[in-house]
């Protein structure tokens, strides 16, 4: 049982890996800047699941995985905490993933206004066409 | 073109199989995946998030997520905030001219325009429902899963909806246009900014020890926000963090929004110039 699990969480991790491949592979060779921006938020993605997989941790014991960073009480007891920090994930990657969701969020509108005003002016979004462009 | 794409799909399906099975039985070296326990510094939050017999470190708040977010890490958020208002002021930057107003008369009919009577009806139904649901995810930041940044993208999915399903001009006569999303924003800058700063400012007017982001009362620093009122946990600051957070990303989002969804020939006739007074 352990062993298919960590089978499932290796799956999970190289298919992580493989997404940053093909996302970049859209970013450097897709000519449309919308597709460059699609695949830049899959990129952005990936590499937050990837953080917030760092804070992962082993199943505390073999029927028990293991909890959000929420405690369910309000007073908890020193048992209560003991418990918890035994049981719960890491909550620092989330917390910069938080972060990292928010600024990728205001970069990607930032780059789409960008994108708007280049299709507004030249009448095409492909880089090709407005590379060859002068003045 | 259709047998090639299926091809690399597979052979990538198939390298990730064999990767990871690889992995599982240590042919490329054996590590524990995932690891057996969280770091120091994790368990270190984790055990001091809400722990009353820790008031030098606790933030009396259930959830670990935004303790770090607005206390531990505090100063990190408030750099974050600014550049995400630093890419709204580029995109207001890029749109600068381009007057709503005008937009709002050249226009003409509100109700023309939009998708069916049955998308319209069930938005209208909706669009209520989001924001309450959206008040409730900031409201409870310091409790459950969620916070000022979470609730404000939610609640800007409402007028996005409502942009989509009717039209620009609907949402501008009911009163969301581009003035009201600026002060917003402003005023939860501002209250930001302001939660930040008023443990100093209770502590420069009493001659106490005070810090900037203050939550809790500390033993050098007796000055701080309660974690309780009337018996309802607010965490101290978290609480108004999350409320000013929630107004300024609701306004910052509805304001791009609403940039993004100006008329193509409007903006166009903008930026060449021609409609200029």
């Amino acid at each position: 049982m352990n062993e298919l699990n960590t089978f499932l969480f290796n799956i999970f991790l190289f298919s992580l890996f493989f997404n940053v491949g093909i996302s970049l592979y859209g970013i450097f060779a897709r000519p449309s800047l919308i597709k460059k921006i699609i695949a830049l938020t899959i990129f952005s993605d990936t590499a937050n699941v990837l953080a917030i997989v760092v804070g992962y941790r082993e199943w505390p014991s073999p029927e028990q995985p293991p909890i959000p960073p929420v405690i369910t009480k309000v007073e908890p007891s020193s048992e209560d905490l003991r418990q918890f920090v035994n049981q719960a994930v890491d909550p620092l990657p989330q917390a910069l993933v938080l972060t990292a969701i928010v600024i990728g969020l205001a970069v990607t509108l930032f780059l789409v206004f960008l994108t708007l005003q280049v299709y507004r002016l030249y009448g095409t979004t492909d880089v090709r066409r407005v590379a060859k462009l002068r003045g | 073109m259709r047998v090639k794409r299926l091809l690399v799909l597979g052979s990538l399906i198939v390298l990730v199989l064999t990767l990871s099975l690889a992995f599982t039985n240590g042919a490329l070296g054996y590590y524990p995946l995932p690891l057996p326990g969280v770091r120091l510094l994790a368990s270190w939050y984790l055990y001091t998030t809400l722990n009353p017999w820790y008031p030098m470190f606790t933030v009396m708040s259930p959830e670990a997520v935004t303790a770090i977010v607005w206390d531990y890490r505090g100063l990190d958020t408030l750099f974050e905030t600014a550049v995400f208002f630093l890419a709204i002021v580029g995109a207001l930057a890029l749109m600068r001219g381009v007057s709503l107003k005008s937009v709002l008369n050249n226009g003409g009919d509100k109700d023309k325009g939009g998708l069916s009577l049955i998308c319209k009806t069930a938005t209208r139904l909706l669009t209520p429902l989001i924001i309450a649901v959206s008040a409730s995810i900031a409201l409870h930041g310091h409790l459950t899963p969620g916070g000022g940044f979470q609730g404000g993208s939610a609640a800007a999915v409402a007028p996005l909806l409502v942009l989509v399903i009717f039209s620009v001009y609907f949402l501008l006569s009911k009163g969301v246009s581009e003035k009201p999303m600026l002060i917003l924003r402003t005023a939860g800058l501002l209250g930001i900014y302001l939660t930040a700063l008023v443990a100093v400012l209770a502590g420069l007017l009493t001659g106490l020890n005070a810090y900037v982001f203050q939550n809790q009362p500390k033993s050098s620093a007796p000055i701080g926000l309660p974690a309780q009122v009337s018996n309802t946990l607010i965490s101290g600051s978290l609480f108004f963090f999350n409320v000013f957070e929630y107004l300024a990303v609701a306004g910052g989002f509805t304001l791009v929004f609403i940039l993004l969804s100006i008329p193509e020939e409007i903006a166009k006739s903008f930026i060449s110039g021609e409609s200029h007074e």
